[in-house]
Order: structure tokens, then C-alpha cells, then sequence
């Protein structure tokens, strides 16, 4: 008798969670609520974890880069001296490349967009998905499809967003695919994550047209035909371009600027590329 | 009661550490899925039922932290619960080969589920490529893991036992 119930539920369930994929599949924000009630539970005990995980982590780093501090000392006193006689070589660069700057009035983009610091909770263990959390959300003001960098690069993308929390998926995860564009020619491609490369810390480039200008060591940047992605964060750098079998196309590897390992803390921007686009038409109506 | 409070509180520890504290560990070239090994593991000792739910559990929990399509971990996890829980009756305290193949046999089911419904689907065909460098290494942790963690949960789930006998 128990045996048939527990039968009868398994079916039950399963089929339930056969229709729950589908339903979410074609409309992803229908268990927003769920998502969010529980993650006001779980984040909590996830970033207490995480503290105090980072915490023991950080402790037995300390305590190896101890031993090799003391050899590396005497090293570094050496180096000083060099580096005292360069550094007044370089000073006097320093200040030509100030004068050059002015010239080229090097205008930095990037800075102009607004961002928010937060940091990374919690990560997916295994190996199939490269997504992590952050520990900012809807209150702060995180927006689903929000660019996340950190240091000098793009990571990826907030794919999922509850009150208190983020989900990011990286640029490196298998699904991501970023519209790019070399910086110096303009030239458009397309920068995929692949798992088979993971472990050799590359993406894969794609859709280099034939006579496209992308060399190796260009710098990568995202597109401005992009339809999530704010023009301009650079991705990384180009390398092994070659031209495909079909003579049609050239790809190549792309090797990312932003640091993978041991991601602690990132940037959210919080504009997006939508605003951006909606703004355009509506200024064009008040004109009309 | 106290048991299956303690259960849960185990799956949630599970997951944060999983997903919190595995991550940090970069001279791991894998990590043991806890919670994989909880699922089965209840399932094995509880029964059919039993596993069932904590199959819920374990797949809820999955599934919102991942943001697609939900109810793709659950499925996975209610039936790796119901099915470990048919081998019930051959379910015998300090009897640890059982549970070591049981491990085994679900790192490659988990493993071919997300393979295939994630990666073939999607014309990734390498599968021999996926089985070295991803399945392989989450085999050998988790089956590792499983041997200290079920002799453990063995050991709690009988003192707990004598303390309710002890009550009545």
C-alpha cells in the first residue's frame, strides 16, 4: 500500500516538474516571488558561510605566504635599488606622457557609467556551469541583464535577480555568447565561452569576417551592436586568429582580462544597454 | 522528528558549503556534490518516501540558485531519491560496498542528465572530453566524500535512534 503511494507521488511530482520546466522555459520571471522569499532565508546563512570560509582561506594563505616572505625579503631589498634608479628615469617619462595625453585627450569611457561594488557569495561547485551570486539585488538597485566587471574587464552578466541577491553568469560559462569588436579597427566578432576551453583560461572567437582586421593581441571590446552588453568594456585580448576551412570566416582564442580565479568582489553596472536604447526613440517623439 | 529536523538542517549546511566554501578551495580540481550524497544516502537508510522528499529538498534548493528553467534539478533529485530507496532492503548498518557502488552509479546518472539535457542538446558531442575532465574527477571526490560522510550519518541516525528509544 505505501509502496503504490509513494509510486503514485513520484509520477505526480515528476510530471509537476516536467510541466514547471516547461512553463519557466518559455516565461522565465513567473517564480520571481518564490525566488525572492527564499532567498531572503538562504542568503543570509549563505554569506555567513562564505565569510566565514573566506576567513579560514585567507588565514592559511597568509600563513604560506609567511614562509616564502622571508626569502623573498632579501630579494626585494635587492631589487629597491634598481628600481630606486628606474623609477627617476621613469619619473621624467611619467611627465611627457601627461603632456601627450593632454594632446590625445584619451577619454575614458568607462568611468562615466554608475557602479556598485558587491561581493561574490557563493559559486556553482561542480564544473558544468561557471554562475556565481553576489550579495546585491533589486534593493540596490541590480537589474536583470546589469554588466558585471571587475578589475580591468568584463565578467559576464546578472542573469537573475531576487531582493537581496544577484545571479551572474560569467563569460566563461559554456551558454555566454558576447558581441564584440576589436578596438582598433572596429571590426566586429563574437566572443563564446566554451567548457572544453575553461581549463586553459580562453574563450573562443568567432564570426571574424574574412577581411576583418583582428590581430593577435588586439584588444577585445564589447560592441555597440551589442543588445545586452554597454559598448566599450574591454573583454580581453586576441590570440591564434586564424582563417577558418571555409575561407569565409577567421576565429581564434580570446584571453580574458578580468581574473576567473578566486573571484572575491566585482562591480555591477547599473545602467543598461536597454535604457540606452529606449532613450533614443523617445527623444526623436518630443522632437517630432 | 528531531531526526528529520536534523536532516534538513544537514541539506541546508550542505548546500552552503557547496556552493559558499568549495569554491574558495582552488587546489580542489573537484568537488564531492553533498548534496547528491545526502539524497541518496537518506533515501538508501529512510526508504522510498523518505527519499523522495528529501530529493525535493535537495532539487529546490538547486534550482533556485540556478536561473534556468525550474524543476530541472528537482526532477533529477526526486527520482534519484525514490530509486536509491528501492534498494532499501538491501540495506544493512556497517554494510558500506553498497552505498560506494550506489555513489557511483548516481555521479553518472547526475552527470549524463546535465550532459544531455545541457550540452549534447546544444551540439556539444565530445562526450568522452566531459567524462575526463569534469565527470571523472566529481566521480572519485564524491565517491571518496560518501565514505566518511554515510559511516557518519550511520552513526548519528543510531544514536539519535537509542536516545528516542530511551525517551519512550
Amino acid at each position: 500500500m505505501e509502496s503504490k503511494r509513494s509510486k503514485y507521488m513520484l509520477v505526480g511530482l515528476s510530471f509537476f516538474c516536467i510541466v514547471l520546466i516547461i512553463i519557466t522555459s518559455v516565461r522565465d520571471g513567473f517564480l520571481e516571488p518564490l525566488r525572492t522569499g527564499v532567498g531572503y532565508f538562504l542568503i543570509p546563512i549563505q554569506s555567513g558561510v562564505n565569510r566565514v570560509g573566506t576567513l579560514i582561506y585567507n588565514e592559511i594563505t597568509d600563513y604560506t605566504r609567511f614562509k616564502g616572505a622571508v626569502d623573498e625579503n632579501k630579494q626585494l631589498k635587492a631589487q629597491i635599488d634598481e628600481l630606486m634608479m628606474e623609477n627617476s628615469r621613469l619619473q621624467a617619462e611619467q611627465f611627457e606622457l601627461e603632456r601627450l595625453r593632454d594632446l590625445y585627450k584619451l577619454d575614458q569611457d568607462y568611468q562615466q557609467y554608475e557602479k556598485i561594488g558587491a561581493r561574490v557569495i557563493a559559486k556553482d561547485s561542480g564544473d558544468w556551469f561557471q554562475v556565481f551570486r553576489i550579495n546585491k539585488g533589486s534593493a540596490d538597485g541590480v537589474r536583470v541583464d546589469a554588466n558585471v566587471i571587475a578589475g580591468s574587464g568584463l565578467v559576464g552578466i546578472v542573469t537573475d535577480v531576487g531582493a537581496n541577491y544577484a545571479t551572474v553568469r560569467s563569460i566563461i560559462d559554456d551558454l555566454s555568447r558576447v558581441a564584440g569588436a576589436a578596438q582598433q579597427s572596429g571590426d566586429s566578432c563574437m566572443v563564446a565561452g566554451d567548457l572544453m576551453l575553461f581549463s586553459e583560461k580562453r574563450l573562443r572567437i568567432t564570426n571574424i569576417t574574412k577581411d576583418g582586421d583582428v590581430k593577435n593581441g588586439d584588444r577585445i571590446v564589447t560592441s555597440h551592436t551589442s543588445s545586452k552588453y554597454l559598448p566599450g568594456i574591454l573583454i580581453g585580448y586576441a590570440t591564434d586568429i586564424t582563417t577558418d576551412d571555409t575561407r569565409l570566416t577567421k576565429s581564434g582564442y580570446l584571453v580574458p582580462a578580468a581574473e576567473f580565479n578566486n573571484l572575491q568582489e566585482v562591480l555591477v553596472i547599473l545602467e543598461l544597454k536597454a535604457d540606452q536604447v529606449q532613450e533614443a526613440p523617445v527623444e526623436q517623439g518630443v522632437q517630432e | 522528528m528531531r531526526r528529520i529536523g536534523l536532516n534538513i538542517l544537514l541539506m541546508l549546511l550542505a548546500f552552503t558549503i557547496q556552493n559558499g566554501v568549495f569554491p574558495l578551495l582552488p587546489f580542489l580540481a573537484a568537488t564531492p556534490n553533498l548534496l547528491l550524497i545526502l539524497t541518496f544516502s537518506f533515501g538508501f537508510i529512510y526508504g522510498k518516501e523518505a527519499g523522495l522528499w528529501y530529493g525535493l529538498l535537495a532539487g529546490i534548493l538547486l534550482d533556485l540558485f540556478y536561473s534556468g528553467p525550474f524543476g530541472f534539478y528537482t526532477l533529477l533529485f526526486i527520482n534519484i531519491g525514490y530509486f536509491n530507496g528501492i534498494c532499501t532492503k538491501y540495506y544493512y548498518e556497517d554494510y558500506i560496498t553498497l552505498p560506494l557502488i550506489l555513489s557511483l552509479v548516481n555521479e553518472v546518472a547526475y552527470n549524463c542528465y546535465i550532459y544531455v539535457l545541457r550540452f549534447l542538446i546544444r551540439n556539444r558531442l565530445d562526450f568522452l572530453y566531459y567524462f575526463r575532465e569534469i565527470i571523472l574527477p566529481e566521480m572519485i571526490f564524491t565517491t571518496v566524500a560518501t565514505l566518511f560522510l554515510y559511516r557518519s550519518f550511520l552513526f548519528t541516525n543510531r544514536r539519535l535512534e537509542e536516545m528516542e528509544k530511551r525517551r519512550d
